[in-house]
């Protein structure tokens, strides 16, 4: 069927092979993942001065490292001087200094050329011009964000102007204090599936009366197939039996005290593009970051985020990271279920989006958009 | 006796190269001691004043070897030969070395004159 003869209540997806191709995954590494602002780790996961990061950011491997000055600085992981890869660990501590470990050409912190063999007889090699290559920076929600453009695009617009579209405003995420949560669990998917069709299922709410039983038990306005993300400003309120936020409805942990009377009780969902989900509740904020490592294969890093506090006493977290755990796992095996199908000769024009869902139709146009830019 | 820097130039945790040949490294240590060694790495040719000092040690920044900055001694290997020290004089304000008499232990690569198309 032709996209012209679909029925009104329906609108065409994208076709399959943008989840199945090469090249429109390394015009999405260009156009959208290295062009953009990009959230790469938990700023408190580099404790330390010395303790360092590397993620995957398109086609790059970048390296994030705190400084004896206590600020993080991220680079690109490769050595100015022959290209080997200069940190292969995923994570890890170094005492002073990054050393490539073919020819010992040694950066400091700053990225600066602090040692090479016989560095001193070259007096003509600038330290700071042969340093690591910098990449743009930027700290917020408690999260590092990196940007791979030349001339990185507003911080504000692109990422704190997707939560305002969502919520209306920042006040309504500032009230979460999200910076100064801790991680109380993490967890790492690794999805067999295009990170496309991970955002599209976390845009919509179609789904969720059929694969999020307990989901929908917790928010049964969910039931309606209408996302929390459908409306502005608007947040899916508990069940009136439901306690808190948990597999079982059971009460949660301590509310995060600077959380307005009329959030409380109530589920918001943002999509950051091109990669973050960020969930609130009263008592705690859930942070996906997805890594796209290949067209059908995306990691994605959850943080379940509480209070200092209740992190530190140990608190029981198990039935409130379980609520979401589940969620995802339901989530990442339709988007598995999916990937396959995307190279079905029945998908090779796309399939088809229900009015519910047509707010994805406004994803897809805007992927489609960023294809054309790039190098 | 060599001028150097004047101590307010050279803080503690710092360490100043003066460009002799071969090359002599000043260093002040966090407890406010001064020493002077070859600046030249016995292991590979880099220079001890861009390794870090801890204590009465410096630490190559290359491969990481450690020599004791009081008598030259490798306390850390991969080097085995130590270090020539040198005599610190402080007059005033001013920092000097008196240059020692015996033969450095410079490694082979900073000895080498450097030959076109050399292979390693």
């Amino acid at each position: 069927m032709t996209r012209s003869a679909l029925p009104g209540s329906l609108i065409a997806t994208l076709p399959g092979g943008h989840y199945t191709s090469a090249e429109v995954f390394a015009a999405e590494q260009r156009g959208i993942f290295e062009a953009m602002w990009f959230c790469a780790v938990r700023a408190a996961d580099l404790a330390t001065p010395g303790a360092y990061r590397t993620v995957t950011v398109g086609r790059e491997s970048v390296l994030l490292a705190r400084g004896r000055d206590g600020r993080v600085r991220a680079f690109l992981n490769v050595c100015r001087h022959r290209g080997a890869r200069l940190c292969t660990e995923e994570s890890g501590e170094v005492r002073r200094a990054f050393q490539c470990p073919y020819h010992a050409w040694t950066y400091d912190l700053t990225g600066r050329l602090t040692a090479a063999p016989n560095l001193t007889r070259m007096p003509d090699v600038d330290r700071t011009t042969f340093g690591l290559a910098a990449v743009a920076v930027r700290e917020w929600l408690g999260y590092v964000w990196v940007c791979l453009a030349d001339e990185p695009p507003s911080f504000e617009e692109q990422v704190v102007g997707e939560v305002v579209a969502r919520l209306g405003d920042t006040e309504s995420i500032e009230r979460y204090a999200v910076e100064g949560l801790a991680v109380g669990r993490r967890i790492t998917y690794d999805v067999r599936a295009n990170w496309k069709l991970v955002v599209e299922n976390f845009m919509e709410c179609y789904h969720c009366a059929t694969i999020h039983p307990e989901l929908t038990d917790v928010l049964p306005e969910f039931a309606d197939g209408y996302a929390a993300q459908y409306y502005v400003g608007h947040g899916a309120e508990f069940g009136a039996a439901v306690e808190g936020f948990t597999v079982d409805g059971s009460e949660g942990l301590e509310r995060i005290p600077t959380v307005a009377p009329h959030q409380d009780r109530r589920y918001y969902a943002i999509t950051i593009k091109p990669q973050v989900f960020v969930n609130l509740v009263p008592d705690h904020v859930i942070v996906h970051r997805m890594f796209p490592l290949a067209p059908d294969r995306t990691v994605i890093e959850c943080d379940w985020l509480y209070l200092p506090e209740v992190v530190a006493a140990g608190r029981d977290l198990s039935r409130s990271v379980e609520l979401f755990d589940r969620v995802n796992r339901q989530d990442f095996a339709a988007c598995e279920r999916c990937q396959p199908g995307m190279s079905s000769r029945l998908y090779a024009a796309g399939g088809v989006l229900v009015p519910s869902e047509h707010h994805i139709g406004a994803f897809h146009t805007w992927v489609r958009g960023r294809l054309g830019g790039g190098e | 006796m060599i001028p150097v820097c004047r101590l307010a130039d050279l803080p503690r945790g710092e360490a100043f190269r003066l460009e002799t040949d071969p090359p002599v490294a000043v260093f002040h240590t966090e407890d406010g001691e001064l020493f002077a060694v070859d600046d030249t790495c016995t292991h590979q040719d880099a220079a001890l004043s861009d390794g870090w000092v801890e204590g009465r040690e410096v630490e190559c920044p290359l491969h990481a070897s450690k020599f004791d900055l009081c008598t030259g001694a490798v306390s850390t290997p991969p080097a085995r030969l130590p270090v020539r020290t040198h005599h610190v004089v402080i007059e005033g304000d001013a920092v000097y070395v008196v240059l020692s008499d015996a033969p450095p232990n410079l490694p082979p690569c900073a000895l080498r004159r450097p030959v076109l198309g050399e292979a390693t």
